[in-house]
């Protein structure tokens, strides 16, 4: 079906459209947001968001005042580092349950999972004792191994189902030719995982992004991510929609650029044919 | 590089220990000002107190009190936190609070503080812990050019209330669709002042006791019928936050509703002259409006107990509370400072100190917090959706507060 | 099927020389992620249930007093408990096949060639990439019944003719939530699901092309085995993570009104956090967590079967 030459008005029809569609559902609310980001905050319920007088007096606010690119930086030094320390450590343990047959393997595997299922709140007080005794509260490290035991469970079954997909034959293969298993994982199965390495790794970026209730407990004044920094714009009294609005918008941008950047590469590994080839 | 980070971040703690070894101050804060007033008081503190450094950390207020229980447990308390009464008991319970009788009674600013507030903010075990830092009064805001054009009074009793609601409940651009509703009312957490407003008034009703009968149901029931009979509530009620009711009161879609000077200058920004403020009104022969308090406290693990208190003194000290209350937009807690206010426009402060006389805590129990969070949202959503009855409810409050 | 095949036999292995290795290797490669996971979440979660069968009120921390299965019972004869599971099979039972069909659509939309498909690709994932506290309270201000967008979307159609309080209705609260998890959520299928789409050989679909199978049957016999392995992944996945997440409602209507919209994991926090009665949070949880592991195994049962 992705082979076929489609005309263009046709093509138009069955993609563009329904993708346009989708789109606006997507991006209405966000776009909604931006637009009240900009506008004028003293009629903002009188008259409802509007682009008369628009400015981006927020979003200089936001970083000059409330100390928002601080947080982008936490933010990003959390998410990057969990992106690599459950990327190196879900990768190599997928590739143990996707190429062994070992005892235990279904225990361990379940075992991933029940960790999800319990929910986090109540693991917060005992990890904060936790990580008092081990004096890592308020660093980065802290959040980055707490949002990596989050992220790893997911990333692990996910990578395991992408490198099911590719034949045991190839890194046989490879073996035979004289590499070793690190090798064989490193040269043939890894470049052919790919767009499943990039998938998890946009999946934990995310999920890091995002995390609240470990960036709050465990982070603090000198570790302040953007969800920690956004909620502090949500007051007893006072939701300050100007400011909020114009954090949610930047606070997007990042994965949403990464995204762009990477989505390429989602494409290429595998469909060159080098499975079948 | 992530330990690397932390070896070079302890080696300079050490280094900054061993230079001068004097004494910090973490001081947890919630502000609804996003610009960082609090570094400035900082700065001048420090200035003054050579040898102290404050830590203010502002912690993101719908997880404060959250967060401050598991710091306290997980034994990584700040030295000195912002705090509110309903707070207090739970807070003494835990062994949490540091006294400060005696350094209340060596201060000389404590004789400057409003009268009473020391009084207010006392522990039921007797003790201080609580140094008041600002506060507000919650009266009623009204529309004064819709009662003008539908020549009403402003309702001195709930008789009047009702009445002018109803009145002011109308259809304003003739599609057939009520589009003025006559009270913006508060049905989701933090509502209680609006109910506690309309029912604690009443003859012998308290929340510790008489709540279950005639005269404390009639008051459930009254908020019941304004609701379910005579619709003078937005339809989004139950589930309104103070975000929706002053949202809604400025966009004019309520006439009244109840909340305090600290969005007085938001409503004036948009609706000008054409608000107006008043005492809550009388209900079944009393009157009942809600103290919102905010103080400071010293906590018991504070290493520098008195650097921490010089902090929270310095907060509630002329000419610095004045400055505090500009930043959050209450009323200062320091005499000096309250005589020359200018933050807000007249009216509203007036209504406030009217207010006063009748003003109330909630009852220092450990079951305040509860009732405030959880059992009174929950419960006053049902009677408004028909769940349960005004008997029901009140009977849960009343067993909460027994316990 | 290339997933979920925890039981299947493994092939031919090499001759004995690195049978050892073969042995501790993938242990030896398991070890960090086990025991990361073992000591940062496995530990709290043994303390957590340790909890649950005490009289554990945080702001009376000396009182720590062995009650058996008290907390448990009391649970089973809540009402509340009882509403709260019953939301959750709700939440979970309708959020995910609309994340998942929705997600679909989009994944084999964005799997077409069309001029404008990295720039698609990337604003796809906006929503997902959005803090929770940030999509809730925006939603609330959409689905406002005084100055919302949606109420005067629907009213300028015509479709309604009064404004409706969609969040403080309990009949539509729960919808209106699912509606705005569906859109947060919705985007992680279509990202992993189209990772999933580049696994399958253009071969398959020229061989299919040119015996003339409609384009219907190409996705039937060809797309939809091809990533089925990735979907039951991603819905295993989802299925826990949206269970758990209870954010969006928390900040949206905090659970009411009454308890229209509270979910086990709502009260459990509810519980815990608010009342501070982690004793009786904790049995919660642990309910709550036996409860989705019993649909976990179900699922992965169904699916192992399905997969043979």
């Amino acid at each position: 079906m992705a082979l076929r030459r489609v005309s263009t008005p046709r093509r138009i029809l069955t993609v563009d459209l329904p993708m346009l569609a989708i789109l606006a559902f997507t991006l209405g609310p966000y776009l909604w947001m931006f637009l009240t980001s900009v506008s004028e905050e003293s009629t903002l319920f009188t008259r409802g968001p509007s682009l008369e007088g628009a400015s981006f007096d927020n979003y200089l606010r936001l970083f000059r005042t409330v100390g928002f690119g601080s947080n982008l930086m936490d933010s990003l030094i959390v998410s990057l580092g969990t992106v690599a320390v459950g990327l190196s450590l879900s990768v190599t343990a997928a590739y143990a349950f996707s190429r062994f047959n070992f005892r235990g393997k279904r225990i361990l595997m379940l075992q991933f999972l029940l960790i999800n299922m319990f929910p986090l709140v109540l693991l917060i007080l005992p990890l904060f004792v936790l990580f008092r005794v081990l004096g890592l509260l308020d660093t980065h490290a802290a959040l980055i191994i707490a949002n990596s035991t989050v992220a790893i469970p997911f990333s692990i079954w996910m990578m395991v189902s992408y490198m099911n997909g590719i034949p045991r034959s190839l890194d046989e293969a490879a073996m035979t030719d004289g590499c070793t298993r690190m090798q064989a994982l490193r040269r043939v199965v890894l470049p052919l995982c790919l767009p499943g390495i990039i998938a998890t790794g946009i999946y934990i970026f995310i999920t890091s992004w995002n995390e609240y209730l470990y960036a709050l407990t465990l982070g603090g004044r000198n570790v302040r991510t953007i969800t920690v920094a956004v909620q502090t714009l949500i007051g007893e009294y006072e939701v300050q929609w100007g400011l909020l609005t114009a954090g949610g918008i930047t606070g997007a941008l990042p994965a949403t650029i990464l995204f762009l950047l990477v989505q390429k590469r989602l494409i290429s590994g595998l469909t060159q044919g080098a499975v079948k080839g | 590089m992530t330990f690397a980070r932390i070896g070079a971040a302890s080696v300079l703690a050490l280094a900054a220990g061993l230079a001068h070894a004097d004494s910090t101050v973490r001081f947890w804060y919630h502000f609804d000002n996003a610009d960082n007033p609090m570094d400035a008081l900082v700065a001048e503190f420090e200035a003054a107190n050579p040898g102290i450094t404050v830590e203010a950390e502002n912690v993101p207020w719908n997880s404060y009190y959250d967060q401050l229980y598991t710091a306290i447990i997980g034994g990584s308390a700040p030295d000195a936190a912002m705090v509110k009464m309903f707070a207090q008991p739970r807070l003494v319970e835990m062994g949490a609070l540091e006294p400060i009788g005696d350094k209340l009674a060596e201060w000389d600013g404590a004789a400057g503080l409003q009268d009473n507030l020391l009084d207010l903010t006392r522990a039921a075990d007797g003790n201080q812990y609580y140094l008041p830092v600002q506060y507000v009064v919650l009266y009623l805001y009204y529309r004064a050019d819709m009662f003008e054009e539908l020549g009403l009074e402003v309702p001195q009793t709930c008789e009047d209330f009702r009445a002018a609601a109803q009145a002011l409940t109308r259809d304003t651009d003739g599609d057939g669709q009520t589009d003025v509703w006559g009270f913006g009312f508060r049905g989701a957490k933090g509502g209680h002042d609006h109910w506690a407003s309309l029912t604690l008034g009443r003859e012998g009703v308290g929340l510790q006791d008489g709540l279950t009968s005639a005269a404390g149901v009639a008051g459930t029931q009254f908020v019941a019928d304004l609701f379910r009979t005579d619709k003078v509530f937005p339809p989004s009620a139950p589930n309104d936050g103070f975000q929706e009711i002053i949202g809604a009161f400025k966009a004019g879609k309520t006439a009244m509703t109840i909340h305090h000077i600290g969005s007085a200058n938001g409503m004036v920004e948009a609706l000008g002259d054409k608000v107006a403020a008043a005492p809550v009104p009388e209900c079944g022969g009393g009157r009942w409006t809600s103290f919102g308090d905010e103080s400071t406290a010293v906590l018991s693990s504070a290493e520098d107990k008195d650097a921490a208190w010089k902090w929270i003194a310095f907060l509630s000290s002329e000419g610095n509370n004045a400055r505090f209350n500009e930043a959050t937009g209450q009323l200062p807690v320091v005499k000096a400072d309250s005589a020359g206010w200018t933050l807000h426009p007249q009216r509203f402060v007036e209504a406030t100190v009217d207010s006063l006389p009748f003003a109330h805590l909630l009852p220092d129990s450990a079951a305040t917090a509860d009732f405030v969070n959880t059992v009174w949202p929950t419960a006053m959503q049902r009677v408004l959706t028909g769940a349960i009855t005004a008997e029901e409810m009140n009977a849960e409050i009343a067993a909460l507060f027994d316990d | 099927m290339t997933d979920l095949s925890l039981s299947r036999p493994a092939p031919a292995e090499a001759p004995v020389p690195r049978a050892l290795a073969r042995r501790v290797l993938p242990y030896a490669m398991l070890s960090p992620a086990v025991l990361v996971t073992l000591a940062i979440v496995f530990l709290p979660m043994v303390q957590t249930a340790w909890m649950s069968l005490h009289d554990y009120v945080l702001f009376r921390p000396n009182d720590f007093t062995w009650v058996g299965l008290k907390n448990f019972r009391a649970a089973l004869a809540d009402e509340v408990f009882w509403i709260s599971l019953g939301h959750t099979a709700i939440w979970m039972a309708v959020t995910i096949p609309a994340q998942l069909l929705l997600g679909l659509v989009t994944a084999m939309l964005l799997n077409q060639p069309f001029p404008w498909r990295g720039l698609a690709r990337a604003l796809i994932i906006i929503p997902w990439a959005l803090p929770s506290v940030v999509i809730a309270l925006m939603w609330v201000w959409i689905y406002d019944s005084n100055y919302g967008i949606a109420n005067e979307f629907l009213l300028r159609f015509g479709l309604i003719r009064q404004a409706i309080p969609w969040l403080a209705d309990p009949s539509t609260a729960l919808g209106a939530i699912i509606l705005t998890l569906t859109w947060q959520g919705f985007p992680f299928f279509a990202v992993m699901i189209l990772a999933g789409l580049q696994s399958i050989p253009k071969s398959y679909y020229e061989a299919a092309s040119i015996d003339g199978a409609s384009a219907w049957n190409q996705f039937r016999h060809i797309t939809l085995p091809g990533i089925s392995g990735v979907i039951m992944t991603a819905v295993l996945l989802r299925l826990i993570w949206v269970a758990n997440s209870f954010d969006v409602i928390f900040v949206m209507t905090g659970g009411g009104p009454g308890y229209a919209t509270y979910t086990l994991p709502l009260y459990a926090f509810v519980k815990a956090r608010t009342n501070l009665d982690f004793g009786y949070g904790s049995a919660i949880a642990v309910l709550f967590t036996l409860c989705l592991m019993g649909v976990v195994v179900f699922y992965l049962r169904r699916s192992l079967k399905g997969a043979e």
